[in-house]
């Protein structure tokens, strides 16, 4: 930016005057195939059946549809805490051990994040099924007698979500801790602080932007899974995206399928706009 | 102390017994998922009584199977090419431009990567009834450009932004015409970042499964879509199978993005 200033005037301004040209095609895109089609799944949605705000009403007033919000936060919620818990100190141990060690786990993250996603959950599906591997292994280890229902509930969607979500829990987290100065750390230990208080005072606070700010990123993401609830929840908790797509697919109601992704669009945009706006690390520097 | 290595103490065993456990939690569903594919029980038994080739015989004696395969990776291949594209020009214009705007516009980009796929797979589906896209290969591209376009609009800016442009500059004083210029000396000095662009944009489209689901028809699949359908009746090894070939495929592509930047080191 501060080159092209420097450059010839005229010269300046045509490049300027053609460079809005070169987004065109990517914004014709985004225009007709994603803000388009959005605006027009919202229209249906105060359209169909009949103009007003029925779907709605129905959508916010029934004891069904409640318990799927209610499901969607609790899923969502359970899958951020763990990640959060199991993912903060492994970043921490990211950000401090020698390179040839953390090159290593990076890789075995990186290689979980790219695995398809419907080869993980068939994983899990087999991992925990009645006969799987889980439920043999507490079993010969005498913590259970007879095998546990691992599928179809709360337990398989967390696990299996919690496996998807916890490599974005814990990659932004190690910078955030790389760039914590150790000397800070030192100056503690010097003023007489033990181990305990350094964690909690100094180690935690600092870390903390970067954990809400993971935290919420994976919320938000977590509220919006589809496949993997689908294929590892049972049907009595069911989330929004499984019932946004149960509408349009199995239902054919598309005013009540827009209502939904209306709501799951409002709930996502609102948390981002609370991560943009006070979590962002970038900004708060 | 805390954030040293070797001054850690007694929490450095707590810290690495779990990160090892971590590591175990992430690669032993792929290990296992690779070694049932070889295994012969019909029931997913592990350990496996015996090993066998059972299961690939019978993905690859299955023309279903290797037609949905290679409709991914038709659809994969032109979505990778107009994402690269669509993104290197939408990167320049967001990197040069200094048109009103610009910030909003790169948000306005990426909106497709952070919103809830559910949305937008209904909300194309609906569109492409109407008009007559639904369950065709060009209603697939358009579905999966969108999700890999903030992909290569991200690698390519990240690479533009550390690209000096007074070098294109002083091609074009030296009677370079200025997409000349651009393709000769800015396209190879950012070619990492179209390179990484194309990796990301194909790995986006081959593993995309909400939107595809949307997008297929009894006979358009892709891959992820077969595998769902199947899933969706019962647990067969032939996933298993099927699966391993994926994630084979994702490490070569890895390796070689790996190699690609250890390359450029050197």
């Amino acid at each position: 930016m501060v080159l092209s200033a420097t450059t010839d005037g005229g010269e300046r301004k045509i490049r300027r005057n053609g460079s809005f040209g070169y987004v065109v095609p990517a914004l014709l895109l985004i225009a007709f195939f994603f803000i388009i089609p959005v605006l027009m799944l919202l229209m249906r949605s105060v359209l169909e059946p009949t103009p007003g705000l029925q779907n709605y009403q129905e959508l916010l007033g029934s004891t069904t549809y409640l318990r799927v919000f209610l499901n969607t936060f609790t899923v969502a919620g359970l899958v951020t805490v763990v990640a959060v818990v199991i993912g903060f100190p492994v970043a921490w141990l990211l950000a401090i051990m020698p390179d040839k060690w953390s090159r290593l786990v990076m890789a075995i993250i990186v290689l979980s994040m790219w695995t398809n996603l419907l080869a993980r959950t068939y994983a899990w599906m087999v991992l925990l099924q009645r006969t799987g591997v889980v439920n043999k292994m507490l079993m010969s280890l005498g913590i259970i007698d007879k095998p546990l229902a691992l599928v179809n509930n709360l337990v398989g969607v967390t696990i299996g979500m919690t496996y998807i979500m916890l490599p974005f829990v814990i990659l932004p987290l190690i910078g955030i801790l790389k760039a914590i100065d150790p000397a800070i750390l030192r100056a503690a230990a010097l003023c007489g602080a033990n181990k305990r208080q350094c964690f909690t005072r100094v180690l935690l606070p600092l870390s903390l932007p970067g954990i809400a700010s993971g935290a919420l990123m994976v919320f938000v993401m977590s509220l919006g899974y589809y496949v993997t609830p689908a294929l590892l929840g049972g049907t009595s908790n069911m989330m929004l995206a499984e019932l946004v797509a149960q509408f349009v697919q199995s239902l054919v109601n598309w005013g009540m399928g827009g209502a939904a992704a209306l709501v799951l669009l409002l709930v996502t945009m609102v948390l981002y706009a609370i991560q943009l706006k006070f979590l962002n690390p970038n900004r708060a520097r | 102390m805390l954030l040293d290595f070797d001054k850690l103490g007694g929490l450095k065993p707590f810290l690495i017994g779990l990160t090892a456990l971590v590591c175990l939690f992430l690669i032993l569903p792929i290990v296992f998922i690779a070694a049932l594919s070889f295994g012969s029980s019909q029931w997913l038994i592990f350990p496996p009584p015996s090993w066998t080739f059972k299961w690939y015989q019978m993905l690859f004696a299955d023309p279903r199977w290797l037609w949905s395969a290679l409709t991914s990776l038709k659809i994969a291949a032109i979505v990778t090419v107009l994402s690269v594209i669509l993104g290197f020009l939408a990167a320049l214009g967001l990197n040069r431009g200094s048109f009103a705007g610009r910030e909003a516009l790169r948000a306005l980009f990426l909106t497709p990567m952070i919103l809830p796929v559910v949305v937008l797979a209904v909300a194309l589906y609906a569109l492409f009834l109407q008009l007559g896209l639904a369950g065709t290969t060009v209603g697939f591209i358009i579905a999966h450009l969108l999700i890999a376009l903030p992909f290569s609009i991200i690698s390519i800016g990240n690479a533009l932004e550390g690209f000096d442009k007074s070098i294109e500059d002083a091609a074009i004083l030296c009677g370079a015409s200025p997409w000349e210029a651009r393709i000769r000396v800015t396209v190879p000095a950012v070619s990492h970042g179209i390179f990484a662009a194309a990796i990301f944009s194909f790995l986006a489209s081959w593993d995309e499964v909400v939107l595809a689901i949307f997008m297929a028809s009894p006979t358009l699949q892709t891959l992820p879509v077969k595998i769902w359908a199947t899933l969706r009746q019962d647990l067969t090894p032939v996933i298993a199978a099927a699966s391993t070939i994926l994630i084979a495929f994702t490490i070569l592509l890895m390796v070689l993005a790996a190699l690609f930047r250890k390359g450029r080191k050197a």
